[in-house]
């Protein structure tokens, strides 16, 4: 068991003032099987009045209208998380949603050929352990992608990032899930916090018999007590962060920086 | 007579229609053009014991639809007891993932359904197509009676025709029995839609507004009309006329311009009905329309009233064989496209094109359905004056409140290339009136 602080800080800068910004916000952590949320706050700025909800994943969501002019949305969460040891979920959701790909999944010929190199080096593993096979894909992904950024954007699908030979964590994950749905395992698309300091994270959830694991393609590693988990969906789209539209020219530029540290342990 | 006479009056009827402003629009070569939906006088008549029957299917059909779109965003039973593959419910393009859950007001999730027959040379009506979705046409026959009836008024008089300006009533019971407490209003995407007659006359008649997305707002999780002063009213019903993917930039596509941000939100929370219900693509695909008769004896526990064409989904291995062994004899229909669009009749095709059909269909089975051509019954329009055969089809309209009920009349399209069986508008077929006769 481990406790960890977060803070989550968005700023979109916009060129020239907006208004009637509407939003959607999928930024807040929930309590699961792999960890318990035990504080959580936010703030937005320009201050309006916000609403809270749930989404058909079951992730939860702030949405508003910030009618007034402005040229900086802020979006500030803070809290402390109980990590658990051990799985990321059970499966008493709707399992088959996550067998099915999405256009950012939909495997096409370099994908189909990397499966191929996948069943070859599992060849000697049951296909009842699901697990140890995810875990040599997620090595595979690890292996066919350079981390670079500026490469691939939020539209990149699966196929394409490997077309690319390289990407960022949503690739990682997106390829890693086009391998597994390809191959009958059921798996979803997560996003959350990194212990450290940096940006969002995005990682990958396979089905194994009753329970869902986490895998982080991006750092090779099985998801333990170091991640916080935010949202999960079919694929990128379905958990992106910040969504929004608004009424005035400008561009915009975002930022997002994440802070995740271990809390001392109090002694009495 | 009376008909000889109302048939003479064709030319009357077609300017008023135009004068009314009754047009179709459609986009041709990327360019929006309206042209006029032809209206023929001579109407397709339906005894009182046909519609009879065709009221009691039709019911049956809609009422488990409705039990099949409400199973699939909830329990999933049909899919656990293996009635329908999952598959064809999750690739589905009409599946909409975040409608999961979503219990709608009053669980109605087909509100107005429009369901395509057709009536075979044996008599026997065999259904087509459900289109539960944004289901359109119901203004032409009501509009084109409203003139005959003005310019013939005793062609009414010495037939017992069923009046077909219920539709109004039918309409506003649905609208009514769905509210969740509000104005009622229905919403265009503008007048550049092919539909966009239709919007303005429903909303005229039913006394709701017309409004366009920008004249509506989410505020405080509720929907709101803003008024030319900026004054907000609730709404507690929106019968929509736009596409489920444009319905809300901030749950389905974002660039929507013509949707209205977050109002999928207050739906969820049972805030406003939304007339037709996101989703419901999934129960209309034409993959999915293969399993409707089952639907029926699975929900239900009935036999089906009313017939499919002969379908057959190649993604089965056993009607795979059937389908290239017969090939010639199909016509193979794309189940993500509508309007008449992706329809190939096999023996129209080339010996290339069929080459790379049959590639096509091995390489991807669940994206056809492949169906018996119907010989349909030939309905008499007026060609220059003489009466000529052609092909017709008929949507008749379901509307749900607490119970289904059939509106006693119905869109009659017809072909007017005397070689095609495709009557959609959107490809420059005509209308005719249909009466159902009340004695």
């Amino acid at each position: 068991m481990s406790m960890l602080r977060f803070h989550y800080h968005m700023e979109i800068a916009f060129s020239e003032p907006v208004w009637d910004h509407v939003y959607t916000l999928k930024c807040l952590p929930k309590t699961s099987e792999h960890q318990e949320i035990l504080e959580c706050s936010y703030t937005i700025s320009p201050a309006n009045k916000i609403q809270e909800g749930m989404d058909s994943f079951g992730n939860r969501m702030l949405y508003g209208t910030a009618e007034e002019r402005q040229s900086l949305f802020l979006v500030d969460v803070t809290g402390r998380a109980k990590m658990r040891e051990g799985d990321s979920g059970y499966g008493n959701e709707d399992i088959s949603l996550y067998r099915y790909h999405t256009s950012l999944t939909r495997p096409e010929e370099r994908i189909l050929e990397l499966l191929a190199d996948c069943r070859e080096r599992t060849a000697q593993i049951p296909k009842a352990r699901v697990y140890d096979r995810a875990c040599v894909y997620m090595g595979i992904v690890r292996e066919s992608l350079a981390y670079q950024k500026g490469i691939t954007t939020i539209n990149t699908t699966a196929e394409e990032a490997l077309a690319l030979r390289g990407g960022v964590c949503q690739d990682y994950a997106q390829l890693l899930i086009a391998l597994c749905r390809e191959d009958k395992i059921p798996a979803r698309y997560v996003v959350g916090m990194l212990k450290g300091e940096g940006e969002s994270h995005a990682w990958t959830e396979v089905y194994d018999n009753g329970r869902w694991v986490g895998l982080d393609p991006t750092n090779n590693v099985v998801v333990e007590q170091s991640h916080i988990k935010i949202s999960h969906g079919r694929d990128y789209r379905d958990c992106s962060i910040n969504r929004g539209v608004f009424r005035g020219q400008a561009d915009q530029r975002q930022r997002i920086r994440v802070e995740v540290a271990e809390e001392a342990v109090r002694i009495l | 007579m009376q008909e000889l006479k109302l048939t003479k009056q064709a030319e009357t009827v077609n300017e008023l229609l135009a004068r009314y402003g009754v047009k179709f629009g459609i986009y041709k070569n990327n360019t929006f053009q309206e042209q006029l939906f032809p209206f023929d006088t001579i109407p397709r008549v339906i005894g009182k014991a046909d519609f009879a029957y065709l009221e009691r299917g039709l019911k049956q059909r809609v009422t488990a639809l409705n039990c099949f779109i409400k199973d699939i965003y909830g329990e999933k039973k049909i899919i656990r007891d293996r009635v329908v593959p999952e598959e064809f419910v999750y690739i589905s393009s009409g599946f909409l993932a975040p409608c999961d859950g979503v219990v709608p007001p009053k669980g109605i999730y087909a509100h107005i359904a429009g369901i395509d027959l057709v009536q075979g040379k044996d008599g026997e009506w065999y259904v087509l197509e459900d289109n539960l979705r944004v289901p359109s046409g119901a203004s032409y026959p009501m509009i084109a009676r409203e003139l005959c009836r003005r310019s013939s008024p005793e062609t009414f008089e010495a037939n017992h025709v069923e009046d077909n300006r219920d539709y109004t009533r039918l309409l506003r019971r649905t609208m009514d029995h769905a509210n969740t407490g509000g104005h009622t209003v229905i919403l265009t995407p503008g007048r550049y839609n092919a539909a966009y007659f239709e919007h303005s006359y429903l909303a005229e008649k039913t006394g709701a507004h017309l409004v366009t997305g920008n004249e509506l707002m989410v505020e405080n999780d509720y929907l709101y009309f803003v008024d030319y002063s900026g004054k907000k009213e609730k709404v507690g019903v929106i019968y929509r006329r736009i596409s489920d993917e444009y319905l809300d930039p901030m749950t389905f596509r974002e660039e929507s311009m013509i949707g209205i941000p977050h109002i999928f939100d207050v739906y969820r929370k049972g805030h406003v009905a939304l007339i037709n219900a996101p989703g419901n693509g999934v129960a209309d695909d034409k993959g999915i329309y293969y399993f409707v008769p089952k639907m029926i004896r699975y929900y239900l526990d009935e036999e089906p009233v009313l017939q499919n064409a002969p379908t057959y989904l190649p993604f089965y291995e056993e009607d795979m064989k059937y389908v290239l062994a017969h090939f010639d004899d199909l016509v193979l229909k794309d189940v993500a496209e509508a309007g008449g669009y992706g329809v190939v009749f096999a023996n129209k095709m080339t010996a290339q094109e069929k080459e790379d059909f049959i590639a096509l269909l091995k390489k991807e089975p669940r994206r056809f359905i492949a169906q018996e051509v119907i010989d349909f019954m030939d309905i008499d329009i007026l060609e220059g004056g003489v009466r000529t055969p052609r092909k017709a089809d008929l949507r008749a309209f379901v509307l749900m409140a607490d119970e289904p009920l059939v509106w006693k009349s119905g869109l009659t399209r017809f072909s007017r290339n005397p070689d095609s069986f495709i009557v959609n508008s959107s490809q420059g077929g005509g209308f005719k009136d249909t009466w159902v006769l009340s004695q």
